[in-house]
């Protein structure tokens, strides 16, 4: 193969350099998911991964050989395949493979004729008689339809680029002046949500810590620089100081497709507390993270880390006698949760399923 | 891509554009160079021997990409051509690895030395490189020890050799192989390997993780001293040459992530359970870094792993820390835990499996019990079988039915015998020698007693000509272990050799101070250069000096003296040596160490014991020794029952007490003492 630094110079040339250099980046992407996450959660954060999955698939898209869309979706689809079983907690990636696919859909459809409205609109009757455009429908050639697509996916890319800004916006009208709110652990969009908030009001912010990786310190630390009354307490300490909090707003890893979260651990505790003292709870989720995965899928729904951070390996003897786990997410059951703020708006969790509907296509769920 | 992503981040941070051109090399030995492995690695090279489904040279190449290695030179000797095969059709010689593998075999390797050197005449490295074994396990992300390297070769040009890295984990880990138990002493601001400085802590809490970063210089310096063949080899030689040539060996210690290598079949045992209690994550069996079909597993509660189309009988338990890999069926009312199963097993009815790692295509009948035993490719297992830990069934064994394999057995379908015979062509290529051993295996025939009525195979004895490593009894287990390590005993015999030529020194002075009459101030020059010359302590000296003095008489006219002869002889040579004796006998400590060196050379002359009152008392009228010391001597000093009875002696207590009053001075209050 050609080396690494070679395969740079000749990215602009045409023809099989160009695959072979694609093939790579895959690759390559691929080889990071599978390393991604060391035990103190991703390295970067969901929202660039979703960004770089997208601007791999707009990739795949440009310099892929396919002549309809059918083909092109096939090849998203073999590409998503490997991207999600790289690492099947990292449901981002799957996301934006189904939103890609749901974007080429809508623009064959726009291509062959057939309006976005009537393809949107879902009527018991439609449900009933067709299962919209099946496979067959999808082998027309369009001329324009590459460059449509590529439109659509750069459209996509803007709209993801401007999540955490959007949900930090609404921050005003659910932050109210000396309010305590807890959070837990560290999450980027719920950091820029209430620095957003803190440029208007003053409030006290209580952390939990989220042991075993304490991700809690650092996300203290970032909000007392934005001059935040800023808490930290132990996990152990949830249920007890919940009684004076007014709100929790949390972040997630993953809102299900029952309304549920998959988030980090100690999450679960939270919302149990919560409920138990009726405050809020809220979730800042950007719409990317909706993922149509159910809770029941056992299997790839955990991710148990290197349990070093819960027992050091440098405890020796006492290694051989125990096992020690270190499961690195919650499941929060959707009866728990109060609100979801998404760069779209806020949402019930009972309200997840159409949204669901409106960003997937439902014969991609699985890929 | 990722590597070259990262690494250009780092280049940015340390600024060394003209290195980071270069891409980040690596030197994997493929092989051993020992036989730890054998009857096993007879069939199968180690790198490629299974660990939890996968073969170890995988984990040690993902390590090494892992890390940002761009280029591989993959060394092999033993069984070149199946390491090869294996990595031709891995994904590490696709041409879209972002680590290009070169594969290098000879099977001139004997040592690491050669490989060293080779990699030296061949000129591949052209910058700092990662040296590791195909049997490295690892996690650790070696970039800031890479970083750290590169810093001090920058700052003091090219000093610093080699970087060793080292995880912290306290004794009695175990995973901490008992034959790498290292001590390290370390410069502690500079992490510098060190011998002596003036400021260094010395550890015992570190595991080797075999994994070290190499300046280009460590190939030539193999390469100048041919006689370094491991890497221990060099590291002493760095060491002791510190100061002439002026290179350092420095020490990156790591607390966070994994690194082991598997030496011995306990450390199989030990990485092979790290690796599915996830010790080593990312690296873990459902991962399917490997990227090979068919290979991936799901992962559920208490660490179970279940590859493709795995059947599980009726009422069986798999109950934690279990791989069970694909195509693999396990008949009813099973237990297992902690094991490790290959793809393509049979397991029947009732069968217990403990710590057990299976690897492929293995059929075990019902009513089986494994404990803590390796079962290799083919092997079967007849019905009733009961394998004790650290059992063995090398390649294609078969046991049973009805038998109980005692500890430590180990059962291959190579005769032992047949070891020796093919001794010198072991490093010829491999299907020359299975060709061999097939031949013989058909002449000779198997005892049932030892492998059951329906067995195939023999019991393997390690043999005794082992020359690699002799202390170590050849063990596949590796626990047999020296009690006392070798170097400890050497350094102490060498100290008390040293003590007895310096005894000898100070008689032969002596003795040529008596017979050419020579003051007693030039006996203490001498003594006091030969001090030196022995670095001795001045307690020592002393210690000595009493000791020679008094077995003069002994060393003159032979040991058959009677006590008064002794006496005789000895009372005038006191006299005339005790101005030696005042020069080195001065504050009180003295006295004692005297007194007790005194005492302890007539504990050993029991037949002489009574002569020691009158020694004492000669010393003490030559003012060699002060009345006071020998009371505190004689009231505290008696620290073992011989010693008492000296004291308690009775003519020693009269003629004690006689000189005493001769003395004439304040009796009463120190016949008190002595009474006591």
């Amino acid at each position: 193969m050609g080396s690494a630094i070679e395969a740079k110079t000749h990215k602009n040339m045409p023809g099989a350099d160009k695959e072979a250099d694609l093939t790579e980046r895959i690759e390559a992407f691929l080889a990071d998911l599978k390393r991604g996450g060391c035990g103190t959660g991703p390295i970067r954060g969901s929202g660039e991964t979703a960004r770089e999955t997208t601007a791999l698939l707009r990739k795949v898209t440009a310099q892929a050989r396919w002549s309809s869309a059918g083909d092109l979706m096939e090849i998203i689809r073999k590409e998503g395949r490997r991207m999600t079983a790289a690492q099947p907690s990292e449901t981002t990636v799957g996301n934006m493979v189904l939103r890609v696919l749901k974007i080429i859909r809508e623009e064959y459809a726009r291509s062959r004729g057939s309006s976005e409205e009537t393809d949107q609109q879902e009527s018991l009757h439609k449900l009933l008689t067709s299962g919209g455009l099946s496979e067959e429908n999808f082998r027309q050639h369009f001329v324009h339809l590459k460059a449509n697509v590529i439109e659509a996916i750069n459209e996509l890319l803007t709209e993801l680029e401007g999540t955490t800004d959007n949900i930090a916006m609404q921050a005003l009208e659910h932050i109210h002046s000396n309010e305590v709110i807890m959070t837990v652990g560290r999450s980027r969009t719920v950091e820029a949500f209430l620095k957003d908030a803190a440029r208007k009001r003053k409030f006290h912010v209580i952390v939990a810590e989220c042991a075993p990786f304490c991700q809690g310190h650092e996300m203290a630390t970032n909000l007392s620089k934005a001059s935040i009354e800023t808490t930290v307490i132990a996990d152990a300490a949830i249920f007890a100081v919940m009684s004076r909090v007014n709100k929790v707003i949390i972040g997630t890893q993953t809102v299900l497709a029952n309304g549920g979260l998959r988030a980090v651990n100690g999450t679960h505790t939270v919302a149990l507390a919560a409920r138990h003292h009726s405050t809020p709870l809220i979730v800042c989720a950007p719409m990317f993270k909706l993922s149509p995965q159910f809770p029941n899928e056992e299997d790839t729904f955990h991710k148990f880390v290197s349990p070093h951070e819960v027992l050091p390996f440098t405890e020796g003897e006492i290694l051989s006698k125990v096992n020690v786990h270190c499961p690195v997410f919650d499941y929060v059951p959707p009866e728990l949760i109060t609100l979801f703020i998404s760069n779209i708006g806020g949402n019930a969790p009972s309200y997840i399923y159409r949204l669901m509907s409106e960003l997937y296509h439902p014969e991609d769920h699985d890929l | 891509m990722s590597s070259r992503g990262g690494k250009q981040k780092k280049g940015n941070v340390t600024s060394e554009q003209e290195e980071e051109e270069q891409p980040l090399q690596a030197v994997l030995v493929a092989d051993s160079f020992n036989r730890r492995f054998f009857p096993i690695s007879k069939d199968q090279p180690r790198a490629l021997l299974p660990l939890g489904n996968v073969a170890m040279i995988d984990y040690t190449l993902e390590f090494l990409t892992s890390t940002g290695v761009q280029e591989t030179f993959v060394f092999c000797c033993w069984m070149s051509n199946k390491i090869k095969d294996h990595l031709l059709k891995s994904k590490w010689c696709r041409p879209t690895s972002p680590n290009v593998v070169h594969i290098i075999t000879s099977d001139l390797y004997r040592s690491l030395g050669d490989v060293l050197r080779d990699v030296d005449a061949k000129n591949l490295v052209r910058n700092d490189f990662i040296l590791v074994y195909g049997d490295v396990v690892s996690n650790i992300d070696v970039s800031q020890a890479l970083q750290e390297h590169r810093h001090r070769r920058k700052v003091d040009k090219n000093i610093s050799v080699m970087t060793m890295v080292f995880k912290e984990s306290s004794p009695g880990h175990k995973t901490r192989c008992e034959e790498d138990d290292v001590i390290v002493a370390m410069d502690s601001k500079s992490k510098r390997f060190s011998m002596v400085t003036d400021e260094f802590e010395i550890r015992h809490d570190l595991l080797d993780c075999h994994i070290s970063i190499c300046s280009p210089q460590v190939a030539e310096l193999f390469t100048d001293n041919f006689d370094y063949q491991t890497r221990n080899d060099f590291v002493r030689g760095i060491l002791v040459n510190e100061e002439i040539l002026g290179n350092q060996i420095h020490l990156y210690v790591t607390q966070d992530g994994y690194g082991a290598r598997v030496s011995n079949l306990q450390m199989y045992d030990s990485v092979s359970l790290d690796m599915v209690r996830r010790w080593v994550y990312p690296l873990t069996p459902e991962a399917n870094f490997t990227d090979q079909q068919g290979q991936g597993c799901t992962h559920s509660r208490h660490n179970v792993y279940r590859g493709a189309e795995v059947s599980l009988g009726h009422g069986s338990q798999m109950e934690e820390n279990v791989l069970i890999g694909r195509d693999t069926s396990i008949g009813a009312n099973c237990h297992i835990s902690n094991s490790v199963i290959g793809n393509n097993c049979t397991i029947g009815d009732n069968v217990v499996l403990d710590r057990a790692h299976m690897w492929n295509n293995v059929h075990v009948s019902s009513n089986v019990e494994i404990h803590q035993s390796v079962v290799c490719d083919g092997a079967v297992v007849k019905e009733a079988v009961r394998l004790n830990k650290q059992c063995v069934l090398a390649y294609n064994v078969v046991i049973g039915p009805n038998l109980s394999l005692p500890e430590g057995t180990v059962v291959s379908m190579h005769h032992p015998e047949e070891e020796e015979e093919d001794d010198d062509d072991e490093f010829l290529s491999d299907d020359q020698e299975v060709g061999h051993s097939k031949d013989k295996t058909r002449q000779k025939a198997f005892n049932p007693a030892e492998v059951g009525p329906e067995g195939k195979g023999y019991i393997w004895k390690a043999s005794m000509n082992d020359t690699e490593d002799e202390e170590l009894a050849q063990c596949l287990w590796g626990l047999v272990l020296n009690p006392d390590p070798e170097s400890d005993s050497e350094s102490e015999a060498s100290e008390e050799s040293q003590d007895r030529t310096f005894q000898l020194e100070v008689l032969g002075t002596l003795q040529r101070g008596l017979e050419e009459n020579i003051v007693c101030d030039n006996l203490v020059l001498e003594i006091n250069s030969l001090k030196y010359a022995y670095n001795i302590t001045l307690k020592e000296v002393m210690q000595i000096l009493t000791r020679v003095v008094l077995e003069y008489p002994f060393q003159q006219q032979g040991t058959q003296l009677t006590t008064l002869q002794y006496t005789g002889s000895l009372l005038p040579l006191l006299k005339t040596w005790s101005p030696v004796f005042k020069n080195y006998i001065k504050r009180a400590q003295d006295h004692l160490d005297c007194l007790s060196a005194v005492e302890e050379l007539f504990l050993e002359q029991d037949t002489h014991q009574t002569a020691m009152v009158k020694v004492l008392m000669k010393m003490y009228q030559l003012e060699i020794l002060e009345e006071e010391a020998i009371l505190k001597w004689f009231s505290t000093g008696a620290t073992n029952d011989k010693s008492r009875q000296l004291r308690k002696n009775q003519g020693v207590m009269r003629r004690m007490s006689l000189w005493r009053k001769e003395s004439e001075e304040d009796e009463s209050s120190e016949e008190g003492e002595c009474g006591r």
